[in-house]
């Protein structure tokens, strides 16, 4: 009985997946046209699943010790079945040991599930349809795999044998039933994703974390509407599986402003949907703002009268946390730009605050309003020539906005003090460096960033250089991951790679600094934007500092609150972002906080009372040059530094 | 009620660029209270700065296409004849061009209409044809004044802030470009006397009672004089010894 019904019943719950998913399919399609490598896609569909998201589920153990046997068991199981449909081996007593054995391991991951879930469920995790899933789950895994048990015993009972078939029939329809709307979405939007993912080069190790540039002549620029986003954006949404890592990742979720990046995907998810307005069972965005709550393919998204508050939107720092933890490949930080876009461009509708530097980018190429030709008043006494039109340095040093700051004026101070030791050739763009206008196209406004873009990769095409060095992750980020789109591709260095390859060649003597305990905060834009962790920990090793980690370090570290022109929205929460990453700092007992950013620099040292010292790495590796020329000359020696 | 805004030719104080002075900008956000599309009017052949208007919430932009070299006064008066606003609203003075803050008043004179200065607030009057203003007045004071329309306005720097600028409505607004006849003269700046800028002292408040009394003294002894000026700072609070006689 069972060797005629159990593969039927398989077929029958992926016809209803299927009508199911359709529904979702005729709603992907009214999103807009993307390019799309299907046959790329479909072929690296294995190996996206089976690798990057493995990898990244895995950080989170008890998850992957989960999902392996439950989503394996049910694939397994639902394949053999059809493969038994197909060639007749349902005959056959052994095959149905295997699909009694795939169910089994369904039981378990299923029984795991429900461990994470009662007696209390994680608080990232969330309920609702989502609590009752496993049981779902592990209602049509038992029933199935006891079928499957009788049938690898011949048909012993009968009468239970019914029942059980009966069971699964119901279990397995009712969670096909849920692939639209409930949970089991996730799995079928989810593999679809993968395969029509926006950013693909992000797979197999790759990387892809630059925005991209938005057609200023297009009819309405930026998100409005779900119908706006790109159709593989909409199946994003659908792909969550609101597992919450990204919400636990979140820096301004934590410091209670009203963003959670899960709550932010499943509205999007409900929105493009339209009808009632699903309910959520995760936790609220904190200090939610009352929302109307109005949803629909083409209703606005971010107004009072919608299903995201304009706060919820400008509290996001685009640290790309949300992204890096993010199981199903979402790009988070992308959908927060977009809708950025349109509430600046269309609209103005940008926080007043906010608008003052857009407003200084326009009058004067400058956030401050500063005067671009000051911007190597900083340096004078100091060896830094200005390159004119037409003229070669080997390094060219881009100053960036730290250089109006006196906080980061004392980081590139030091920095050109060390290379001026080092004679290493550098020189600056002077008066014809504009901000790198990343502030500009973080806060949504594309034309002026594609404006200073294009200025700065005409001033960088007047004069000759091997490459470009900046002491500001976000500089370098904008210089070389998105000045490529606007004709300008250059080989840009972080000073704390440029340093570390210093240190290395061991030309400059070095005394080492030890006895100091450091820990280092990665920069969002040098860490996740760019993947470089490696270079700023060896550089503090080879200062002979005593280094200790925090609990979030590396591409998962936690944000100072600085980027994304956070500190200039000011969506007020419970704390502010920097004191918590500072109390993660001073947990480790270091009594320095080692910084390779000015944004960083600003807001860790704008943290209240007694906490560790922020210290740039260039400042750490100029006292290590200064104590070594304290030091009598023959007890000078270079450091010798492993090479990388 | 019809409204528009005059724009004049600003430049940004630190890049020199050509922009849309803030104060208009203000001028524009006022306009937005009483017309749910108002137009904005520049004489002058460069659109770079004025054009930010249409992002400000401008709908459209009349432009006088006139030599920067010319008096616009008379090719405003003659435009503003045909156009019959309700409402003309005007910053205190152009920034960047010659400055001198009277075109308001005498376009007023010309067009024979009345002009309310340093407005904060506007809002419809209760009648027809008449518009309520809050004035900004020294230390903050406010007065509400009830005119009738058609008027001038000039707007007070104390207005609300400008609306965030928006690209897509700048590109999507329209400019009007209208021809102005030869017969405009050239802007009148023989008669005005030129000389270097000096910077002045700037004044000080002057505290309440006897210190605004008379205290110009000619020609007092050394000892007179001393004995004045401490007892000018005795009245003042600034040095405390009690009065000279006790001691």
């Amino acid at each position: 009985m069972t060797a005629t019904f159990l593969p039927w019943i398989v077929v029958l719950m992926i016809a209803v997946a299927g009508v199911q998913i359709g529904r979702r399919l005729r709603l992907w399609r009214r999103g807009q046209p993307a390019p799309v490598d299907w046959l790329g896609g479909l072929r690296a569909l294995p190996k996206r699943y089976l690798v990057d998201v493995h990898h990244v589920v895995e950080r989170d153990r008890a998850a992957a010790k989960m999902h392996v046997p439950l989503a394996g068991g049910l694939v397994a199981a639902c394949g053999f079945l059809l493969i038994g449909l197909v060639t007749g081996l349902t005959a056959w007593r052994f095959f149905w040991a295997l699909v009694t054995l795939a169910f089994l391991a369904m039981t378990a991951g299923a029984l795991l599930e429900i461990r994470r879930r009662y007696p209390r469920r994680l608080a990232r995790l969330s309920g609702g349809s989502w609590q009752t899933f496993p049981f779902a789950l592990i209602a049509f895994a038992i029933a199935s795999g006891l079928s499957a048990l009788f049938a690898t015993f011949g048909n012993a009972l009968p009468a239970l044998e019914l029942l059980t078939l009966i069971l699964a029939a119901v279990g397995g329809v009712a969670l096909a039933a849920t692939a639209a709307e409930g949970p089991m979405r996730h799995a079928l939007a989810g593999a679809t994703h993968l395969v029509v993912h926006p950013r693909p080069q992000r797979f197999g190790g790759g990387r892809s974390t630059e925005l991209k540039p938005l057609d200023l002549d297009a009819e309405k620029l930026g998100t409005e509407t779900p119908a706006d986003f790109a159709w593989n954006r909409l199946v994003a949404f659908d792909a969550c599986v609101q597992c919450g890592r990204c919400e636990a990742a979140c820096p301004a979720f934590a410091a209670g402003q009203p963003l959670s990046p899960k709550h932010l995907i499943a509205d999007l998810a409900a929105a493009s949907a339209g009808g009632e307005r699903p309910p959520y069972h995760g936790n609220p965005y904190p200090n939610a703002r009352p929302v109307g709550g109005r949803i629909g393919l083409h209703a606005p998204i971010v107004s009072a009268e919608g299903v995201i508050h304009p706060d919820t939107l400008w509290s996001c720092t685009t640290c790309r946390a949300c992204v890096e933890e993010c199981p199903m490949m979402i790009e988070h930080v992308d959908t927060i730009i977009d809708l950025r876009r349109f509430q600046t461009q269309e609209r103005g509708a940008i926080p007043l605050k906010a608008e003052e530097p857009l407003a200084n980018f326009r009058g004067c190429d400058e956030p401050n309003g500063r005067v671009l030709a000051e911007r190597t008043d900083f340096a004078a006494g100091l060896k830094l020539p200005v390159i004119a039109a037409g003229g070669q340095t080997d390094v060219l040093l881009w100053l960036g906005q730290a250089a109006f700051d006196l906080r980061g004026q004392r980081t590139l101070t030091a920095l050109i003090r060390i290379l001026t030791a080092a004679k290493v050739d550098i020189a600056v763009l002077g008066a014809d460096e504009r901000d790198c206008g990343d502030l500009a196209r973080r806060l949504g406004d594309e034309a002026t960033f594609q404006r200073l873009a294009s200025a700065n990769v005409a001033a960088l095409a007047s004069v000759r250089f091997r490459r470009i060095l900046t002491a500001d992750p976000h500089a370098l980020h904008v210089l070389r991951n998105e000045y490529p789109a606007f004709g300008g591709t250059y080989e840009v260095v972080h000073h704390t790679a440029f340093l570390a390859e210093l240190a290395a060649a061991g030309r400059i003597p070095l005394s080492p600094l030890a006895g100091r305990s450091i820990t280092y905060h990665d920069p969002c834009y040098l860490g996740r934007y760019n993947g470089e962790v490696e270079a700023p920990r060896r550089l503090l090793d080879a200062l002979g500092l005593e280094r200790h980690e925090m609990a979030r370090s590396g591409k998962r570290a936690m944000c100072c609150g600085g980027g994304g022109g956070a500190p200039v929205a000011d969506i007020p929460g419970d704390t502010r972002i920097p004191d918590l990453r500072m109390a993660q700092a001073a947990e480790t007992g270091a009594k320095t906080v080692a910084v390779a950013c000015p944004q960083c620099a600003a807001m860790l040292e704008g943290v209240t009372g007694e906490r560790p010292v922020v210290k740039d790495v260039a400042e750490l590796f100029l006292e290590a040059i200064e104590a070594a020329a304290m030091r009598p000359a023959e007890a000078v020696r270079a450091l010798e530094v492993e090479p990388a | 009620m019809k409204t528009t805004v005059l724009l004049s030719h600003a430049r940004h104080p630190v890049s020199d660029r050509p922009q849309l002075s803030r104060l208009e900008a203000q001028a524009i956000a006022l306009a937005a209270e009483v017309d749910e599309a108002p137009s904005g009017l520049h004489a002058g052949r460069n659109e770079t700065g004025v054009v930010a208007a249409l992002g400000h919430g401008l709908t459209a932009l009349d432009r006088l296409d006139l030599a920067d070299t010319t008096d616009p006064l008379s090719a405003l008066a003659a435009f503003l004849t045909r156009q019959r606003f309700d409402l003309i609203l005007a910053g205190r003075r152009g920034e960047g061009g010659h400055e001198t803050g009277l075109l308001p008043y005498r376009l007023a004179a010309i067009l024979g209409l009345p002009i309310l200065a340093d407005a904060v607030a506007i809002t419809p009057g209760a009648a027809v044809e008449t518009l309520v203003v809050d004035q900004a007045m020294a230390k903050g004071a406010r007065r509400r004044v009830t005119i009738r329309l058609p008027a001038i306005v000039t707007v007070h720097p104390l207005a609300p802030p400008p609306r965030p600028f928006a690209y897509g409505p700048m590109r999507r607004g329209t400019i009007r470009r209208h021809p102005v006849d030869g017969s405009a003269n050239a802007a009148d700046l023989d008669t005005a006397e030129e000389r270097p800028h000096r910077l002045r002292p700037k004044l000080m408040r002057q505290s309440a009672g006897q210190a605004a009394g008379a205290n110009l003294y000619v020609d007092p002894t050394p000892e007179e004089a001393a004995r004045l000026i401490l007892a000018y700072l005795e009245a003042n609070g600034i040095r405390r010894y009690g009065p000279l006689n006790d001691r």
